[in-house]
């Protein structure tokens, strides 16, 4: 039989992202010059400094700009010449090397340096944040706010964790973003922030249906590199113009029946559990394209965001309402740990109409743990198969062509002979 | 003096015999606890015995289904040990989110544990970053929940007078464990770095009470004993390191044997564990949470960033005289990894010599750690 050629057929509106990209992290990297605060945040804390006019970097939105630039590899070595070793979180070590880097002199790209902030927030939604914060207040005398952001266990859990977690914010940083920018907390550019993402989100969402479509028009990596606008760039008008576009595309697409997979559109649709391969999304891609596969959904990009189309902009006390959206309110924390991420993949299987999972495990985050468990039980209770693939968000060390191949061929395999046993 | 550390080394050897033998003597429940900071003493004003959770003497195997190869050593062989059925006299078992690795135990433990613990706890305890009234009220609201579910667990109220009493034979412990320390680092080579370290282990998975009696036996002892000369030349060090996991018995051996003697220790099955002591007073669950947010021992998973944990082993360097510090870090234990720079550049900026060694549950390899230490003491001989 002849095997079929398939060919990603790429969306223009993605193309756009790269300059907007860029734009912020050379404010973000001339700030200082211009007198304006900057900020740091790892987890969600990012939003008060905004509100507060500060400028602010993003941990996981750096890492990404980072790989994405090539400069992985070279800042990870100059963190691992700094005293880094290969073990520890790629993203804390881009940071730490960053530093490092300009402490000791050692060359790295231009575009990847950033100024030493006024402020790092640092959630401890991951306890690895936490260290991260430590590394760089210890090593390079960073001011640090901690926010502890606990991972729930149990739902009934919901309503002492929000409480505690809008104290931290009310109590603690809200507080040293009024020293530090030397004025009461901005609640109103707060509100304003949150209505224009809030509309960026719900355009957002209406993109999302288009993932229902078989075939589908765009991929997983499509939304992947069009995340700015909600996170770290968020409030931003530009934001809600990209998703306008990107939502006429698709419109465009799906009315002609243009699949982002020709000839024919995808022969098997893929959800994605874990960070996204930031290094390596075209190495990775191509792989399975060979197949026909195509990534549709993953938790790390529906649920480690904000959710603003659920709560309200003009809510009476507008902290305690964007803390609940982690918790009670979209449950988002909830689906980041084990039990509500097996709950959360069997939704998103449904509603997404998957075949299979790749489990994409990092050798240096363990923000992922139990996979395994919820790859038994998610074919056990949807009879969707998946596999693990170990590697690492930029470390090009950690991923190995010869292990994705034979495990993705495992997967197709398997996928196959489940199909094979199903009745027409 | 021999038939007492004997005693010791068959607990600390055998944890699995001797917690469930004292189980069934007793007729008494058993908590496995995970390291570090969960108040012990609420447990045990429950009459339970709090077992702190031990890294097993066998090679991983079914935990592999569960956990990947780049998990620490603990949460790897604890996991195999509870799937394989290793753990079944245990009661309860109390997890926390001292690192990320823990976060899903409970979630393991749920599904696989044969049979599954009657009591099954994961608590938030917060990290001190800054001290706030908020941080404290959640830690004291979570220590709450551990009271009500020991409580149910035993069926006895832990009242405050109760609490106080074991947080009195805590303290007791801690005390004639400080002592030993005082006593090694006075007559340095009276005991070896192995026979201390089960000394401290065995602490953890016995009755504090019996422990206690057992080493104002071995003290009275030792405080009459003389050490022996120690070789020429022999240069003292510090280990700090294995943040909740006990270190190999020969890499300590090796280290001894390599013209080095450990004069005091930063290990958590070591002195970190007793360090710090409770208050007494009329609201036992406050004084345990006041413990809890104490600034040392510097504990890297605890978010403290007030002080520098570099800082705390110059402090421990000086005090002791000694020539240098030995790290161990657990393979794969973010806290550790993420801690690591700091302390190694602090130690730089005092001029002591350091040298670090990756630890790990499965066999490490000796001859190549000989060679680095034969080296480490070379250069602290040519500082000299």
């Amino acid at each position: 039989m002849e095997q079929k050629e398939y060919k990603l057929n790429m969306l223009h509106t993605t193309m756009g992202m790269g300059p907007m990209v860029d734009q912020h992290w050379a404010e973000l990297r001339t700030a200082k010059q211009r007198g304006e605060k900057v900020a740091w945040a790892a987890g969600p804390g990012f939003i008060l400094p905004y509100a507060m006019k500060m400028k602010c970097h993003f941990m996981a939105g750096y890492s990404s700009y980072c790989a994405g630039r090539r400069c992985g590899d070279q800042v990870i070595e100059a963190a691992e010449s700094g005293g880094d070793l290969v073990d520890t979180c790629s993203y804390h070590k881009l940071h730490t090397g960053m530093f490092y880097a300009i402490k000791k002199g050692i060359p790295i790209k231009e575009e990847v340096v950033l100024p030493m902030p006024d402020l790092m927030i640092s959630a401890r939604l991951c306890p690895e944040q936490s260290h991260y914060g430590e590394a760089l207040h210890q090593r390079f005398g960073v001011r640090v706010i901690g926010i502890d952001h606990p991972i729930p266990r149990k739902k009934e859990d919901f309503p002492k964790i929000e409480e505690f977690v809008t104290r931290e914010h009310k109590e603690i940083l809200i507080p040293v973003l009024e020293e530090i920018c030397g004025k009461p907390f901005d609640y109103d550019e707060l509100r304003r922030i949150l209505s224009v993402l809030k509309e960026t989100a719900l355009i957002r969402n209406e993109c999302w249906e288009f993932f229902k479509k078989k075939p589908t028009p765009w991929t997983l990596w499509d939304y992947g590199v069009s995340l700015a606008p909600v996170i770290y760039m968020m409030g931003k008008p530009e934001g809600v113009t990209y998703y306008q576009k990107l939502k006429a595309e698709l419109a465009e697409r799906a009315a002609k029946n243009i699949p982002a997979l020709s000839p024919d559109g995808e022969k098997y649709r893929l959800m994605w559990d874990g960070w996204l391969p930031w290094a390596f999304l075209g190495r990775i891609i191509r792989k399975l394209v060979r197949y026909g596969a195509l990534p549709i959904c993953g938790r790390y990009p529906w649920e480690f965001f904000p959710h603003p189309e659920a709560f309200d902009p003009e809510a009476e006390d507008i902290i305690y309402d964007l803390v609940k959206q982690w918790y009670s309110g979209q449950e988002i924390l909830w689906h980041d740990g084990p039990e509500g991420a097996v709950e959360l993949n069997g939704k998103l299987i449904e509603e997404y109409s998957i075949d299979g999972i790749i489990f994409f495990t990092s050798k240096t985050c363990r923000l992922w743990m139990g996979q395994q468990d919820m790859m038994t039980a998610i074919e056990r209770k949807y009879g969707v198969p998946g596999i693990i693939i170990e590697g690492d968000m930029v470390d090009s060390r950690m991923i190995s062509d010869a292990q994705i191949d034979t495990r993705l061929q495992a997967l197709f395999e398997r996928i196959d002979g489940i199909r094979k046993r199903q009745p027409f | 003096m021999d038939e007492i550390l004997n005693r010791f080394y068959e607990v600390a050897a055998d944890p699995y015999k001797s917690v469930e033998g004292w189980k069934r003597k007793t007729g008494k429940k058993v908590i496995g606890v995970f390291p570090m900071w969960i108040p012990e003493e609420i447990i045990h004003a429950a009459d339970i015995l709090p077992a702190v959770i031990w890294r097993g003497n066998e090679p991983v195997t079914e935990g592999h289904a569960h956990l990947p190869p780049f998990n620490c050593g603990l949460t790897r062989s604890f996991v195999d040990d509870a799937v394989r059925g290793k753990l079944d006299f245990m009661d309860g078992m109390v997890f926390y989110r001292m690192c990320l690795q823990a976060v899903v135990l409970r979630f393991i433990i749920e599904r696989h544990a044969q049979p599954q613990p009657t009591y099954l706890e994961h608590l938030y305890l917060p990290p001190v970053f800054d001290r706030s009234p908020c941080l404290k009220e959640f830690l004291i609201e979570e220590l709450e929940t551990l009271q009500r579910g020991v409580e149910g667990l035993s069926g006895k109220e832990v009242t405050v007078d109760s609490l106080n009493r074991s947080i009195k034979i805590y303290n007791e412990n801690r005390g004639l464990l400080r002592r030993l320390y005082q006593l090694r680092r006075a007559k340095p080579g009276l005991l070896k770095a192995r026979d201390i370290l089960v000394m401290v282990h065995s602490s953890m998975l016995m009755p504090k009470e019996e422990h206690s009696e057992l080493l104002k036996g071995i003290l009275g002892d030792l405080e009459k004993k003389e050490p022996p000369t120690l070789v020429k030349g022999a240069k003292r060090v510090i280990v700090s390191g294995c943040l909740c996991q006990t270190p190999s018995l020969d890499l300590l051996g090796l280290i001894e044997d390599s013209g080095m003697a450990i004069i005091d220790d930063d290990l958590y099955i070591g002195s970190r564990y007793f360090a710090i002591d409770t208050d007494v007073n009329g609201n036992p669950i406050e004084a345990l949470a006041d413990r809890y947010m104490k600034d040392e021992p510097v504990c890297p998973t605890k978010g403290e960033w007030q002080k520098n944990w570099g800082d705390y082993l110059i402090d421990m360097v000086k005090r002791n005289n000694a020539d240098g510090v030995i790290s161990l870090l657990v393979k794969y234990c973010p806290p550790h990894l993420c801690w690591y720079p700091a302390v190694r550049e602090k130690l730089a900026e005092a001029g002591i010599p350091h040298i670090l060694i990756e630890v790990e549950h499965e066999v490490t390899s000796l001859e190549p750690v000989k060679t680095r230490l034969a080296s480490f003491v070379e250069i602290m001989t040519g500082r000299a």
